[in-house]
């Protein structure tokens, strides 16, 4: 019993510094903005309407109260004993800190220039818009109740094996399809395959007619980085060479593009289509470029100099001196865009032609993969000194690895710079870089559909949850941190990763998979 | 006619000479053996003749042509491959992929084949395939093709890492210790199979071994380094009277027999 008390009174104190640390941030009016819109309560800091906090502090107090019973969850009073303390212990902290900060308030203590997020009217909007008293005791209420609600559900949901029951009834469901005629057929039909891939594309070409033009921009940004994430995908993925400095080529890209179909600086205005092309063979040129000196180079080293060439892409078209010819901080306005048949481009004609692009280097990507290139990459990879001496020329190798990744970075930059119509400094900072191998360690490393859901997640659910934009990299830091502690192989890692990283749980890949197994 | 010769090789590592003048010549179609205490400069010797380490002095014929200065990479491909002492596969790859990595050189499509997965790479491809299911079948992995190569256990993996050596379609193959870690009967299956690599396939055998009943059983002729120097050289008769071999080998040869293999460097 006293066990059980200590051990609720210190998960109550976590949650409860926790929550008292998110309300400093201001992440919980976010939050409870964003919760608010959901449920269509039109509740803000702004509206001082305060469904949304109250949901919000709701869902906290059910989670904690839950939490506390893990630990004894046979009979429903150790369970209620866990669940009282933890609440109270939470009760009493949040409506104690908000006790302090709204009685500070109402002595007109400016607290806002320490903390930015304790103004007057985010406090207001902490009491509910109540008096002192009231809205501390709502808190203190609000957390007491669910946190022992939360305690209860939590023992009921164990003692009636809900979940089990729900488990078994999934299966079973599960197990109806797969036996119905119509999957059998589907199965045992060789062309279903294609019916699959047909159905997926179906949508992927629909899609684009129901966004608006907010998120037919969004989508393409995130197919720019599926792009860069294929092309890097080649050069850690299957080469083994880490390349911090990969936004260099998207950059390359962008600025050929830009540049010669652009008036200024240089008057050359070419069309876009030989030039989107020209991006490609100079993105590809500048990986072997790079390639050429770093090719000895493993490891650490390899991830510093290529860090350093990134910057020093980046310092050049910054650069003064260079600005008559590069256009300098201001970037370079007025890329053309491509036109068909007279009619140019718009929103999703772009989105289209990103979508396409993808399909395409998909396509490449997997023939790659599947070939003696490919296998040579991966055995150089696994060890170099070896792979040299199945009489693979590593030197060769390496320099493909950097040039086909170069190369998809490029197309993607062109894409980028004539779809913005302009491009700068700023769209080519160490960022990207950063923001493409994370794409690929949350993704999967090695796994094309990883590619497609790692860009998804680091870019495109930014721009859903728009509202904590602010917050991005601390969801950045969080969710990699999270990953690789619970899920070191990625949302949907290639099998051969997930092999590596559970030894023994599985070792005979999948025929599909097998890069060998497949027929072309 | 020989189809390895080294000529005078030396190699040094600051001040010391791990392989000193040594001479070989290895002929066509042979099982030669070189034998030598733990640091007398066997595996040195491979890595001068394989690319790896430059040779001070001193020349390496393969086939009359010199192999001085090329690559590893180069030198795999002339067909001349190698196994490991201790194995060196690429572990994070199937048994299958492992054999078709060593079948490399023997793929002729490039990058722009590959690419765009032209009917050129196609076919080719699935005769590699059709080749690695062979050689799998012909070490005796049948049906492994999909296991990991670390996932095989240690006798399997042996025969692998000798079928992805093999894959190379090479004039000759240099074994290093084949037989290291394995027990009796084991070891008599392996010098079967060496034989049967060198009577079925024509490939010229060039072993390193420290197991006497293997190294007697099957080689031709013997070399015998110490130091860095090659102190004697003959049939495995001859080299067995040898007195200054069994002195100075064989003796402790003998006795190295009784020891823990994992104790051999």
């Amino acid at each position: 019993m006293k066990d059980l008390i200590k051990q609720g009174l210190r998960l109550g104190s976590i949650f409860g510094v926790v929550i008292i640390f998110l309300i400093l941030f201001g992440l919980t009016s976010t939050l409870s903005d964003i919760l608010g819109e959901f449920v269509n309560l039109e509740s803000s800091t702004r509206t001082g309407n305060p469904g949304g906090l109250i949901i919000f502090f709701a869902i906290l107090s059910l989670w904690a109260g839950s939490k506390a019973t893990a630990s004894d969850r046979s009979n429903w009073k150790p369970a209620l004993v866990s669940g009282v303390s933890v609440s109270l212990i939470i009760a009493l902290l949040i409506s104690g800190f908000i006790l302090l900060v709204g009685f500070l308030d109402s002595l007109d203590v400016a607290m806002r220039d320490y903390l930015a997020q304790l103004d007057h009217l985010s406090i207001q909007f902490l009491l509910y818009g109540r008096d002192l008293t009231t809205g501390v005791l709502l808190t203190f209420g609000i957390f007491f109740f669910f946190g022992i609600l939360g305690a209860l559900l939590a023992y009921w949901y164990e003692a009636k094996q809900a979940g089990e029951v729900i488990q078994k009834q999934v299966l079973v469901l599960k197990e109806k399809v797969l036996d119905s005629k119509l999957a059998k057929q589907y199965k045992e039909n060789p062309r279903s395959k294609w019916i699959g891939y047909g159905l997926l594309g179906l949508v992927v070409f629909i899609t684009p007619q129901f966004l608006g033009k907010y998120w037919n921009y969004a989508m393409g940004t995130v197919g720019i980085y599926v792009l860069m994430g294929l092309g890097l995908n080649i050069v850690v993925g299957l080469a083994g060479l880490l390349d911090l400095g990969y936004v260099a080529f998207f950059a390359i890209g962008a600025y050929t593009a830009g540049l010669l179909t652009a008036p200024a600086p240089l008057p050359l205005q070419i069309g876009f289509w030989p030039v989107l092309f020209f991006s490609i063979v100079m993105a590809a040129f500048a990986g072997i470029l790079l390639g050429i000196p770093v090719l000895r180079m493993r490891g650490d080293y390899l991830a510093i100099v290529t860090l350093g060439f990134g910057e020093i892409i980046r310092v050049l078209i910054r650069s003064d001196m260079l600005s008559p010819y590069l256009g300098g901080p201001q970037g370079i306005r007025d890329i053309a865009g491509p036109s068909l048949f007279g009619v140019s481009f718009s929103g999703k004609a772009y989105l289209y032609l990103i979508i396409l692009a993808i399909l395409l280097i998909i396509l490449f990507t997997n023939y790659l993969q599947n070939s003696k290139v490919g296998r040579a990459w991966m055995a150089m990879r696994e060890d170099e000194t070896v792979a040299q001496a199945m009489g693979i020329n590593t030197l060769y190798y390496k320099l493909m690895a950097f040039a086909t990744g170069a190369a998809f970075a490029g197309l993607g930059g062109a894409l980028f710079a004539a779809r913005n119509q302009y491009t700068g400094p700023a769209d080519h900072t160490l960022m990207v870089s950063i923001n493409v191998l994370s794409l690929l360690i949350v993704g999967g490393m090695g796994s094309i559909p990883g590619v497609i859901v790692g860009a998804f997640v680091l870019k495109g659910l930014p721009e859903i949850l728009r509202e904590l934009d602010l917050y991005r990299l601390l969801v950045f830091g969080g969710l990699l941190v999270l990953m690789m502690i619970i899920r070191p192989e990625g949302i949907w890692p290639a099998p051969r990763r997930r092999m590596e990283l559970h030894e023994g749980e599985l070792d005979v890949l999948p025929p599909e998979e097998n890069l060998v197994g497949k027929e072309g | 006619m020989s189809i390895l010769e080294t000529r005078n090789v030396t190699k040094r590592f600051g001040g010391l000479s791990a392989v000193d003048n040594v001479t070989l010549q290895i002929p066509e179609g042979s099982i030669y053996a070189i034998i030598g205490p733990n640091g007398a400069g066997k595996t040195t010797l491979y890595n001068c003749i394989t690319g790896f380490y430059p040779a001070d002095e001193g020349d390496m014929l393969f086939n009359g042509k010199s192999l001085m200065g090329l690559s590893p990479d180069r030198i795999t491909r002339l067909g001349i491959s190698r196994t490991y002492q201790n194995i060196r596969l690429f572990p994070a790859m199937t048994a299958l992929e492992n054999i078709l990595v060593g079948a490399h050189p023997q793929l002729k499509s490039n990058y722009v084949d590959a690419i765009l997965h032209t009917p050129r790479q196609r076919a080719e491809e699935k005769k590699a395939l059709e080749d690695a299911q062979d050689l799998l079948n012909f070490v005796g992995l049948k049906g492994k093709g999909d296991l990991l190569a670390r996932g095989l256990p240690y006798g399997e993996q042996r025969r692998l890492e000798m079928a992805r050596a093999l894959a190379n379609k090479p004039k000759i193959i240099l074994l290093d210790e084949p037989t290291a870690g394995m027990n009796p009967n084991e070891s008599v299956t392996m010098m079967r199979f060496i034989e049967s690599l060198r009577d079925e396939l024509k490939i010229t055998i060039l072993l390193i071994e420290h197991d006497m009943k293997v190294v007697m059983g099957i080689s031709e002729f013997i070399y015998v380094l110490d130091f860095g120097q090659l102190i004697a050289k003959g049939t495995p008769g001859e080299i067995q009277k040898n007195p200054q071999v069994v002195e100075s080998y064989l003796g402790r040869g003998a006795a190295d027999q009784h020891k823990q293999p994992s104790k051999r460097i």
